[in-house]
């Protein structure tokens, strides 16, 4: 006996569409007209080329005199990302389990901090940089600050998303037992939880390194400045040793943290 | 209004079958938001100290009916009475420390995988424990000495210290029914307790309900889908069809035309465990 499998659905004339849609989208804003004048750019290109070689080559000739000028900036761009990330880890682990639907029922509450962080994330980190320093003066806490606000706003962000994606078996089992939510949350969603905060926490950790090394062009600290000034005198034989020290500290974080994370699964 | 009972089991050393509570469901219905009406019109008593099972397919309202009872799933319309007070009136403190007095076990066991037996039995000391002491992961050593008693009950005592996700599906469930225990109940819930579990583990968990039943003398309510369980293990049995009672009365002697006009449909051979 021959089985009759049931026909296959048509799929293509919705997959076409749907690509039909991206390539229109992409038409309109690469078009002259109205999105990006993408051919003027092209024709700078031909014109400038050279230029950008020229900073490319000089790139590659480092200049390595510059070095002990980098340590102490870089060792302070190092220190305000660690204190960022302490900071905002511990300030995220009671705002993801407020903001998450199966740690907290009551969804008003909920939309309140949903709604604040969404307009924290919507805010540019250098503009952040930009007014703390002119509220509380040069140096590094108003870089530290603004790493704060753009870290906690990210991990309760992908925490409370993690916390919403498991599943709610034990919290129900908690909530029979007679608990409140606290003792719930407390006892049964912190550990469940604790994966998806440490690995957001360890990516945070790596972004400021990258976010700090430019705060300090608005006088927020750390490497910035240096970058800054370099950049502007038009050294970048010395802009690549920093560059490669902000490579080197991000290669050893990137170990460190996927050693880490294959611990705390 | 519940203080009096709930007070009466904080002692401790009262066994908890000093006194098993009953449960009297009246004409209870039960609708959820999305329409979907899971009970109508049930009413059920069942006395102090009884083992009873609820059978009937999945979709029949069984896990809605063990829900109202520890207000898990708040009711339409009817009242709900277990021990003397009444579940769908209670709200925050009264209505968790009614639950602090009713076990529940489910069938996906419902554990917190990552951390330790220990921790998960503890659970069950929710509606005793002060905030902080949840806080700071303190318990007092009078409720760490009843989830080492628990557990020692279901024969696990050396896993306390174990990650609960590192256990098997039948030691899992017997976590569970030690947090229930922990709990020094009156009355135990399971919500299809074995259909997650291999026959002869099934069969265990099984008889632990029943010891705790017959030993304790606590009352115990189980969902089950499955015809040789319920005759076995229950001595009454209530059938539940769409969302109504359409049997109650021995399990035992339950025929398989009873099982029948329960399930709405001629008997299968998945509805017996083998």
């Amino acid at each position: 006996m021959t089985v009759a499998p049931p026909p296959r659905p048509r799929t293509w004339p919705r997959t076409l569409a749907v690509w039909a849609v991206v390539a229109v989208i992409t038409a309109i804003a690469a078009s002259p007209l109205i999105g990006i004048d993408l051919g003027a750019g092209f024709g700078a290109i031909g014109k400038n080329w050279q230029n950008g070689v020229t900073k490319l080559v000089e790139l590659f000739q480092l200049d390595w005199r510059i070095l002990p000028r980098t340590l102490p900036p870089l060792l302070q761009t190092i220190e305000m990302a660690v204190a960022g990330t302490a900071v905002s880890a511990l300030l995220a682990i009671p705002l993801s389990l407020w903001s998450a639907r199966l740690t907290n029922p009551w969804a008003p509450a909920r939309g309140i901090v949903r709604f604040v962080l969404n307009i924290v994330r919507a805010i540019p980190d250098l503009l952040y940089a930009a007014i703390l320093v002119a509220m509380v003066g040069v140096g590094a806490l108003p870089g530290i600050l603004a790493l704060i606000l753009l870290d906690v706003a990210i991990i309760v962000k992908l925490v409370a998303e993690a916390i919403d994606a498991g599943s709610d078996g034990a919290l129900e089992a908690g909530r029979a037992a007679g608990g409140t939510q606290f003792q719930i949350n407390r006892t049964l969603a912190l550990p469940d939880m604790w994966p998806a905060f440490t690995s957001q926490t360890l990516y945070v950790l790596e972004l400021n390194v990258r976010v700090s090394a430019v705060l300090g062009l608005v006088g927020a600290g750390g490497l910035g400045l240096l970058i800054d000034e370099v950049r502007t005198f038009f050294h970048y034989d010395q802009l690549a040793v920093i560059i490669l020290e902000l490579l080197a500290v991000i290669v050893i974080l990137e170990l460190g943290s996927s050693w880490l994370r294959r611990r705390l699964t | 209004m519940s203080t009096e009972r709930s007070n009466a089991g904080v002692g401790g050393s009262t066994p908890p079958a000093s006194a098993p509570w009953s449960v009297a469901i009246d004409d209870v219905t039960v609708r959820y938001r999305n329409g979907v009406t899971a009970l109508k019109g049930v009413s059920l008593d069942i006395a102090g100290g009884e083992m009873v099972s609820i059978v009937g397919l999945s979709g029949s309202g069984k896990s809605t009916l063990i829900r109202t009872i520890n207000g898990l799933v708040p009711v339409t319309s009817g009242t709900v009475t277990v021990g003397g007070v009444r579940v769908d009136l209670a709200r925050g403190r009264d209505l968790r420390r009614l639950r602090g007095e009713i076990g529940m076990i489910f069938q996906s066991f419902n554990l917190a995988g990552r951390t330790s037996v220990l921790n998960n039995v503890l659970v069950g000391r929710f509606s005793r424990t002060s905030w902080w002491r949840s806080l700071l992961g303190a318990p007092t050593p009078h409720d760490r000495e009843l989830a080492f008693e628990a557990l020692d009950r279901v024969g696990i005592l050396a896993k306390a210290w174990t990650r609960a996700d590192a256990l098997s599906g039948g030691q899992q469930q017997r976590v569970a029914i030690a947090r229930a225990l922990a709990q020094e109940p009156r009355l135990m819930l399971a919500d299809e307790p074995v259909a997650s579990l291999d026959p002869p583990t099934a069969i265990a968990v099984m008889n632990d309900l029943q010891r705790i039943n017959r030993d304790l003398g606590i009352t115990v309510l189980t969902n089950l889908h499955l015809m040789d369980l319920a005759r076995r293990y229950a001595t009454r049995m209530i059938g539940l069809r769409a969302g109504e009672i359409v049997y109650d009365g021995p399990a035992a002697s339950a025929t398989d035309a009873d099982f029948e006009e329960i399930y709405g449909r001629p008997i299968e051979r998945d509805d017996v465990l083998g």
